[in-house]
C-alpha cells in the first residue's frame, strides 16, 4: 500500500490535494472513454452514394441535366423529360443512401453504448475531505468510495473493503457477483479480487480505493479501443452484393460507352451520342435493386447462410446455464437424477433409507432460499437467492422431498459455519423434528475428499457401517467417475450429538468449533452440472448434415467442457483425444499419432504457447475441437485461426470483451438475454433466447434467404435486356424509340418492385440442410450461369415479345415494320407536321409523338406480362413450378396481382399521357404478349426437367444456376 | 508495396490464364469444343426465337387491311400545314430581292405540279370538274399559271394551306364544307391588312372527300385553300394563325399546335 501511495503519490486517508489533482487532470485528460477517430456522418453518408452504381446515376442525371440546359438555351425545349429523368435518378441515388446509411449507423454505434456505461458522480476523497463530483474529473492516485448500487467510476485498487461485491458482467458476461478485497489473489489485473472495474456495478458493500487508470486506459477503454480497432468486417452477403454490382456497373459503363462510340461512328451528334449513353445506362442499371435487396433481404441472417465454422460458447448457449443435480451416489450406486428443462424425465429410486438422510442433510445444510410469491411458477424457474450449487440442491430437494423451506422450519437451525476456502465445507447444527428427541443434528457438505477424511462411518441402506478401505476405494471410482462426466461433485455427512456431551442450550461456538467435526456418517456424493439444452443435440447433428463445424470455445474446465461436448455431440461417439488414445493404449502422450485421433480439447494455458501455425494445425488435423479455459482474447485468436484456414465463422459472444471477436467473426452472435450492450453492438444478429440451436435455425433460413435472394436477382435482371435493346435497335435500326426512359423507371422502381420482394417469402425447394456451405470463392450470389440465363435466354425472349407488341401497335395504326427502319430522322422532326404513313395518311409531330408514348406503353404491358411469368418460373430453380404450387406463396400471388393493377392504373389513368408518357392502349395488345409469356413458362419448365433428369449433364452444368 | 506488386503480378497472371490457359487449352475459360457447343444451342435458340417472331410478325401483317389502318387513335384531328415550307414556319422575304423568294416559289411549283390540269387529266378521271379548283377558280391569283411568282414581287405573297390526309375522314356532314379562316394573332392585327380566299370563303369542297388511302387512290391530290395577303403591313412580324372550321371535326387539343389549326409569321420587306 506504501509503495501505492508512492506510485501514485497519494495517501490513503487524505487522497490527493486538489491542486495536483487539477495537474494529473490536465495531463491525462477527462476520465471517459473517447469514442475513436471515426469518419465524420457526412463522409459515410457520402460513400453511401458514392457507390459503383450510384456515380453512374449520377453520370446519368448529369447528363440529362446538360441534355435539359442545351434544349433550353436553344429555345426549343419539347418536354420536360430529361428534366424529370435527372430528378427521379437523384431520388433513386439518395433514397438507396438513406437506406444504405441507416443501415450502416445501426450497426456502427458501438461506442455510443460504451458511452451509456460512464457513471455520474463518485465520491471522492481529496485534501481528506469527501466530495461528490463529477465521475470525469477523476484522475490517476484519487481515492474514491464506492458503495453498493454504485458504477465503479474507473479501475479502482481496492484498499478497504465491507463485504464489497461487484457484478462484472458489463464486462466479461458472467453476472456472477465477485467479492472484492485488499488482498491480492492473482497476478492477473483480470483475475484478482483487489481491483474493480470502470464501468462495472457495485452490487453489496462498500470498499474504497485508489484509481490506477482513467478513461482509455482503463481495461474496457482498452477493450472498446480494440472493438473498434478489429475494424469492420464485411458479411459475406454485402461482399456478393458488392461483387454483383462492380459486375453491373463495369458492363453497364461498357455497353454505354460501345454504343456511345457506335453512335458517334454512324454519325449523330455528341450531345445526342450522351443521351443515348445515359439511356443506356438507365436501361441497364436495376436502379430498384438495390433498395429491394436494402430493405428484404439484408436482415442480418442472410449472413449467417454461409457459415462453416460456428465457434460457440458452451454456458447458456449450449447449456441451459443453471445448475441442476445430475448425479447421486449413495448405497454404493450412482443414480442419475433428471436433467432435463421440463422434469420430464426418468427419476431415481427413492426408497432407500440412505436417501432419506442424504435429501435431509442436502435440505438442511444449504443457504439458499427462494425468493417469496413464487408458487405458481414451476420450481425449475423459481428465482433463487444463494449461489449455484446451493440453488441447484435446494431446487433438487424442492422435487424431490417437498417443501424444503418448511422442512427447514422444522428441523430448526441453531448454528452455522458458512463456506470458506481454507476449511472447504459447511456445516450447519440443528435441533430434530421430534421434540422429544433431545438430540442435535450436525450436517455437513463440501470437497468430498475433505468430507471423507472427517468421517469414520458411513451409511448403507440405512445402516451404520465402518467406513473401510474397500469402501474408500468405491468412493473414490465413484468420486473419479462423476468428475469425469465433468461434474462438480459435493460431499454430505451428518452426525447425531450426544445429548449428554451437548444439552439444549449448550453454546455452540462456530469459530472455535466447540464440538465434533470429525468422526462424522457419510452419507453420499451428489454431482452437480449445467446441463445441455434439449435441442442442441439434434442442432449439433444438423450442422454435421449441414457441414457446419462446431467448435466449443468456453472459460469452464477441459474436463467439464469435454463432458458437455460429448454430450451434445461435438465431440462425436467414437472420436477420442491424444489423450484417450494414449490412455487406451498404455503409451505416453508424445507416441501417438496425432491424426488418429479426431476430437481435441485445448487449454487456454496451451493455446497460450502456441504459434499461430500450430494452432492452424490442429484446427486442420482435428475435426472435432474444444477449447477451454480460454481468455476472451483468445477467442479473437481462434476466430482469426479459423478464417485463415478459409472458413466463414460465425462467433457468439456475450461479454463486452467478446466484442472484438464478434466484430472480427465473419458474423458475430450476440446473446440477446445474458449479452452485454457492447457485444450485442458488435455483433451482425443477436439470439433472443441465447440458444445454439437457434442458430443452426438461423443458418437454415439463411441458407433460404440466401436462395431467394439468387431467385429475386434473377428475376430483376432480366427485364434489363428488353430494357436495353429498345435502345440498340432505336440506334441502330433508327426506328421510333419504342421504350422511353421515364417508362423504364416505372418499371424497375414501381411495378416489378414487388414480385422481387415477393420472391423472399418463397418456401425452400429441398432439404438446404444437407448442402455442404457455399464456397464463398466459387459458389457466388450472382454466378456466370444466372446471368447468361436471365440475359440471354429469358431476356431475350422477353425483348422478342416487347418487339412484337411495339410493330403490331405500329402496324395497327398505319406503320409497316418496314417503313418504321430508318424512320427514326423524319419521325423526330418537329417541324415535320405532314409526314406520311404505310396507308398515305399524314401525321403532325404531336400525333406521332403521342404514337411513340403508344408504343411505350406497349413494350412496358409486354414487360410486365413476360415478367409475371418470369416470376414464376423464378419460383424454383431445379424443381417444376408445379410441384411447387403457385398459390403457396400468397405474397407473390398478391404481388403479381397488385403489379398488374398499378400497370392498369398507369395506362388507363387520366392525364398519363402528358405526365409520365402512358398511353391508354388498345386491350387487344395486352394479349399480343402472352404466348410469349406461356414461351417463357414452358421453357424454362423444359430446362428444369432437363436439369433434374441429368445431373452434372451438358444441360445442367450450361443452364442450372 | 512489394506485396501490392506480387498480388498485381498475380492478379494479371490470372487474368491471363482466364483468357487463354495454355494447359487446358481453354478460352475465356472454356475450350473449343465447349465453345462450340454453346454457340450452337445459342444459334438454334435464336432461330427458333427469330422464326417464332417472324412468324407471329406474319399472322400480324395478315390480319392487316391493305386499304384502311386498323386503329385511327391519333387521327381524329386532321394535322394543318402550309405552303410553302420554310425552315421555321417563317415566310420572310423582300419584294425588290428576288433571291429572298425564289426558294418559295420553287417550292410551291414543285408542289403544285401534280395539280396541274393536264396531269389530273392522265391520273385522274373520275372526279367531278371541280376537282381543278386552283386552276379554276382561283387561278388568276395563287395558281402560278397567271402569276408566276405568286404575287411575292409584288408584297402580296399567296400561302396555300392544306389538311392533312386521313383515311375515311368526313370533314362536314349536311353539305356543309370545312372552311379555313386566317387571322392574326393579337397584337398583329392591324398589320395583317385584307386577305382574299381561293376558293371564296376558303372552303374544302366536300366531294373531295372521303380519302381511301394511297392504294385506292394511287394519284389522290387534296384539296388546298389558298390566302392571299392583298396590303399586308410592310417590314413588321405578323403573327398568322389559320384554322379550319368543320361541323364534324373535334377541335385539336391544345397540345397539338397542328391539329385543325396551323400558325406561321410572315414578314415582307421592301428593300
Amino acid at each position: 500500500i506504501e509503495e501505492l501511495e508512492m506510485r501514485y503519490t497519494t495517501s490513503v486517508d487524505k487522497g490527493l490535494t486538489s491542486s495536483f489533482a487539477r495537474e494529473v487532470l490536465e495531463r491525462d485528460g477527462l476520465n471517459e472513454l473517447k469514442p475513436p477517430k471515426g469518419t465524420p456522418e457526412y463522409v459515410k453518408f457520402a460513400r453511401q452514394l458514392a457507390g459503383g452504381l450510384q456515380c453512374l446515376m449520377w453520370v446519368a442525371a448529369v447528363i440529362c441535366f446538360i441534355a435539359f440546359g442545351i434544349e433550353l438555351g436553344r429555345g426549343n425545349l419539347t418536354s420536360f423529360d430529361d428534366l424529370y429523368l435527372a430528378i427521379v435518378l437523384i431520388t433513386v441515388v439518395v433514397v438507396t443512401g438513406c437506406f444504405g446509411y441507416y443501415q450502416e449507423f445501426k450497426s456502427t454505434n458501438i461506442i455510443a453504448s460504451f458511452k451509456n456505461l460512464v457513471p455520474q458522480q463518485a465520491l471522492v476523497i481529496r485534501d481528506g475531505q469527501k466530495n461528490q463530483i463529477n465521475a470525469n474529473e477523476l484522475v490517476v492516485g484519487d481515492l474514491v468510495e464506492i458503495k453498493g448500487g454504485d458504477r465503479v467510476p474507473a479501475d479502482i485498487r481496492i484498499i478497504t473493503s465491507q463485504g464489497c461485491k461487484v457484478d462484472n458482467s458489463s464486462l466479461t458476461g458472467e453476472s456472477e457477483p465477485q467479492t472484492r478485497s485488499p488482498e491480492c489473489t492473482h497476478e492477473n489485473p483480470l483475475e484478482t479480487r483487489n481491483v474493480a472495474f470502470f464501468s462495472t456495478t457495485c452490487l453489496e458493500g462498500v470498499a474504497t480505493g485508489v484509481i490506477i487508470n482513467t478513461g482509455d486506459r482503463t481495461i474496457i477503454g482498452r477493450i472498446a479501443s480494440l472493438a473498434s480497432g478489429v475494424g469492420n468486417e464485411k458479411t459475406p452477403i454485402a461482399i456478393e452484393i458488392e461483387h454483383f454490382v462492380d459486375i453491373i456497373a463495369g458492363l453497364a459503363i461498357f455497353f454505354g460507352f460501345t454504343f456511345f462510340v457506335v453512335a458517334m461512328f454512324i454519325g449523330y451528334a455528341f450531345l445526342e451520342a450522351m443521351i443515348f449513353f445515359m439511356a443506356i445506362v438507365v436501361a441497364y442499371v436495376p436502379e430498384g435493386l438495390l433498395a429491394t435487396v436494402t430493405v428484404s433481404f439484408t436482415s442480418t441472417i442472410t449472413s449467417v447462410c454461409s457459415t462453416s465454422v460456428i465457434c460457440s460458447d458452451k454456458t447458456g448457449t449450449l447449456t441451459q446455464n443453471r445448475m441442476t443435480v445430475a448425479h447421486l451416489w449413495f448405497d454404493n450406486h450412482v443414480h442419475a437424477a433428471d436433467t432435463t428443462e421440463d422434469q420430464s424425465g426418468q427419476s431415481f429410486d427413492q426408497s432407500s433409507e440412505t436417501w432419506r438422510s442424504l435429501a435431509r442433510v442436502a435440505a438442511l445444510c444449504n443457504r439458499a432460499i427462494f425468493k417469496p410469491d413464487q408458487e405458481g411458477i414451476p420450481i425449475p424457474k423459481r428465482i433463487v437467492v444463494g449461489d449455484a450449487s446451493e440453488t441447484a440442491l435446494l431446487k433438487f430437494t424442492e422435487l424431490t422431498v417437498g417443501n424444503t423451506m418448511d422442512y427447514r422450519n422444522r428441523f430448526k437451525k441453531i448454528v452455522e459455519v458458512p463456506f470458506n476456502s481454507t476449511n472447504k465445507f459447511q456445516l450447519s447444527i440443528h435441533e430434530l423434528e421430534d421434540p422429544l428427541d433431545l438430540r442435535y443434528l450436525l450436517v455437513m457438505k463440501g470437497a468430498p475428499e475433505r468430507i471423507l477424511e472427517r468421517c469414520s462411518t458411513i451409511l448403507v441402506k440405512g445402516q451404520e457401517l465402518p467406513l473401510d478401505e474397500q469402501w474408500s476405494e468405491s468412493f473414490q471410482t465413484a468420486y473419479m467417475d462423476l468428475g469425469g462426466l465433468g461434474e462438480r461433485v459435493l460431499g454430505f455427512c451428518h452426525l447425531y450429538l450426544n445429548e449428554k456431551e451437548f444439552p439444549r442450550g449448550y453454546q455452540f461456538e462456530t469459530d472455535d468449533m466447540n464440538f465434533p467435526t470429525s468422526g462424522l456418517c457419510f452419507a453420499g456424493l451428489i454431482s452437480m452440472i449445467d446441463p445441455p439444452r434439449a435441442t442442441v443435440p439434434d442442432a449439433v447433428m444438423k450442422c454435421r448434415t449441414a457441414g457446419i463445424r462446431v467448435i466449443m470455445v468456453t472459460g469452464d474446465h477441459p474436463i467439464t467442457a469435454k463432458a458437455i461436448a460429448a454430450n451434445v455431440g461435438i465431440i462425436s461417439e467414437g472420436s477420442e483425444t491424444v489423450e484417450d488414445i494414449a490412455q487406451r493404449k498404455r503409451i505416453p502422450v508424445e507416441q501417438v499419432n496425432k491424426s488418429e485421433a479426431r476430437a481435441c480439447v485445448i487449454s487456454g494455458g496451451q493455446l497460450k504457447d502456441m504459434s499461430s501455425d500450430e494452432l492452424d494445425e490442429a484446427l486442420r488435423n482435428h475435426p472435432e475441437m474444444v477449447f477451454a479455459r480460454t481468455s476472451p482474447q483468445q477467442k479473437l485468436i481462434i476466430v482469426e485461426s479459423c478464417q485463415r484456414l478459409g472458413s466463414i465463422v460465425a462467433v457468439t459472444g456475450d461479454g463486452v470483451n467478446d466484442s472484438p471477436a464478434l466484430k472480427k467473426a465473419d458474423i458475430g452472435v450476440a446473446m440477446g438475454i445474458a449479452g452485454s450492450d457492447a457485444a450485442k453492438n458488435a455483433a451482425d444478429m443477436i439470439l433472443l433466447d441465447d440458444n445454439f440451436a437457434s442458430i443452426v435455425t438461423g443458418v437454415e433460413q439463411g441458407r433460404l434467404i440466401f436462395d431467394n435472394l439468387k431467385k429475386s436477382i434473377a428475376y430483376t435482371l432480366t427485364k434489363n435486356i428488353p430494357e436495353l435493346t429498345p435502345y440498340l435497335v432505336y440506334i441502330t435500326v433508327s426506328v421510333p424509340l419504342p421504350l422511353g426512359c421515364i417508362t423504364i423507371l416505372f418499371i424497375e422502381l414501381a411495378t416489378d418492385i414487388f414480385p422481387s420482394v415477393s420472391l423472399a417469402y418463397e418456401k425452400a425447394e429441398s432439404d438446404i440442410m444437407h448442402l455442404k456451405p457455399r464456397n464463398p470463392r466459387r459458389d457466388r450470389l450472382v454466378n456466370e450461369a444466372l446471368a447468361v440465363y436471365s440475359y440471354f435466354q429469358i431476356g431475350a425472349i422477353q425483348s422478342y415479345a416487347g418487339f412484337t407488341d411495339y410493330f403490331t401497335a405500329m402496324a395497327q395504326e398505319g406503320w409497316f415494320p418496314l417503313l418504321c427502319v430508318g424512320l427514326r430522322g423524319q419521325w423526330e422532326d418537329v417541324k415535320l407536321q405532314d409526314l406520311q404513313d404505310s396507308y398515305g395518311q399524314e401525321w403532325t409531330y404531336s400525333q406521332r409523338l403521342y404514337q411513340e408514348y403508344t408504343c411505350y406503353t406497349v413494350f412496358f404491358v409486354s414487360i410486365e406480362i413476360c415478367q409475371i411469368a418470369d416470376v414464376l418460373i423464378r419460383k424454383t430453380r431445379r424443381l417444376s413450378a408445379f410441384q411447387q404450387g403457385f398459390f403457396r406463396n400468397r405474397v407473390l400471388v398478391s404481388a403479381i396481382v397488385f403489379q398488374l393493377c398499378l400497370g392498369n392504373l398507369l395506362c388507363y389513368c387520366p392525364g398519363m399521357p402528358n405526365i409520365f408518357n402512358f398511353m391508354p392502349i388498345r386491350v387487344q395488345w395486352w394479349f399480343v404478349p402472352v404466348p410469349f409469356g406461356i414461351l417463357i413458362f414452358v421453357y424454362d419448365e423444359i430446362r428444369k426437367l432437363g436439369v433434374r433428369r441429368h445431373p452434372g449433364s451438358w444441360w445442367d452444368q450450361e443452364l442450372y444456376y | 508495396m512489394s506485396g501490392s506488386k506480387e498480388d498485381d503480378r498475380k492478379g494479371s497472371s490470372e487474368w491471363r490464364e482466364f483468357f487463354w490457359n495454355p494447359r487446358t487449352h481453354e478460352l475465356l475459360g472454356r475450350t473449343a469444343a465447349s465453345w462450340g457447343l454453346i454457340l450452337l444451342f445459342y444459334l438454334i435458340f435464336y432461330l427458333c426465337l427469330a422464326g417464332m417472331f417472324a412468324f407471329t410478325m406474319y399472322i400480324m401483317l395478315l390480319t392487316l387491311d391493305d386499304y384502311k389502318p386498323t386503329w385511327q387513335d391519333r387521327l381524329a384531328t386532321p394535322g394543318m400545314m402550309i405552303r410553302p415550307k420554310g425552315n421555321q414556319l417563317e415566310i420572310t422575304f423582300s419584294t425588290s430581292d428576288t433571291e429572298s423568294w425564289d426558294g418559295f416559289i420553287h417550292n410551291l411549283n414543285s408542289f403544285l405540279s401534280p395539280y396541274n390540269d393536264s396531269y389530273q387529266v392522265q391520273t385522274n378521271d373520275e372526279c367531278t370538274p371541280d376537282e381543278y379548283f386552283i386552276q379554276e377558280d382561283s387561278g388568276e391569283e395563287c395558281s402560278g399559271v397567271l402569276d408566276r411568282f405568286y404575287g411575292y414581287d409584288k408584297g402580296q405573297p399567296c400561302i396555300l394551306i392544306k389538311l392533312n390526309r386521313v383515311i375515311g375522314m368526313l370533314p362536314g356532314k349536311e353539305r356543309q364544307s370545312p372552311y379555313v379562316t386566317c387571322a392574326a394573332k393579337r397584337e398583329d392585327s392591324d398589320k395583317i391588312g385584307l386577305l382574299a380566299y381561293y376558293p371564296p370563303n376558303g372552303t374544302f369542297n366536300l366531294m373531295y372527300y372521303p380519302y381511301y388511302g394511297k392504294k385506292a387512290q394511287v394519284n389522290y391530290t387534296q384539296p388546298l385553300v389558298a390566302v392571299k395577303f392583298l396590303n399586308a403591313s410592310l417590314n413588321t412580324d405578323i403573327n398568322v394563325e389559320c384554322k379550319v372550321t368543320s361541323n364534324t371535326l373535334a377541335a385539336g387539343s391544345d397540345r397539338d399546335k397542328f391539329a385543325g389549326r396551323v400558325s406561321f409569321k410572315l414578314r415582307i420587306n421592301d428593300k
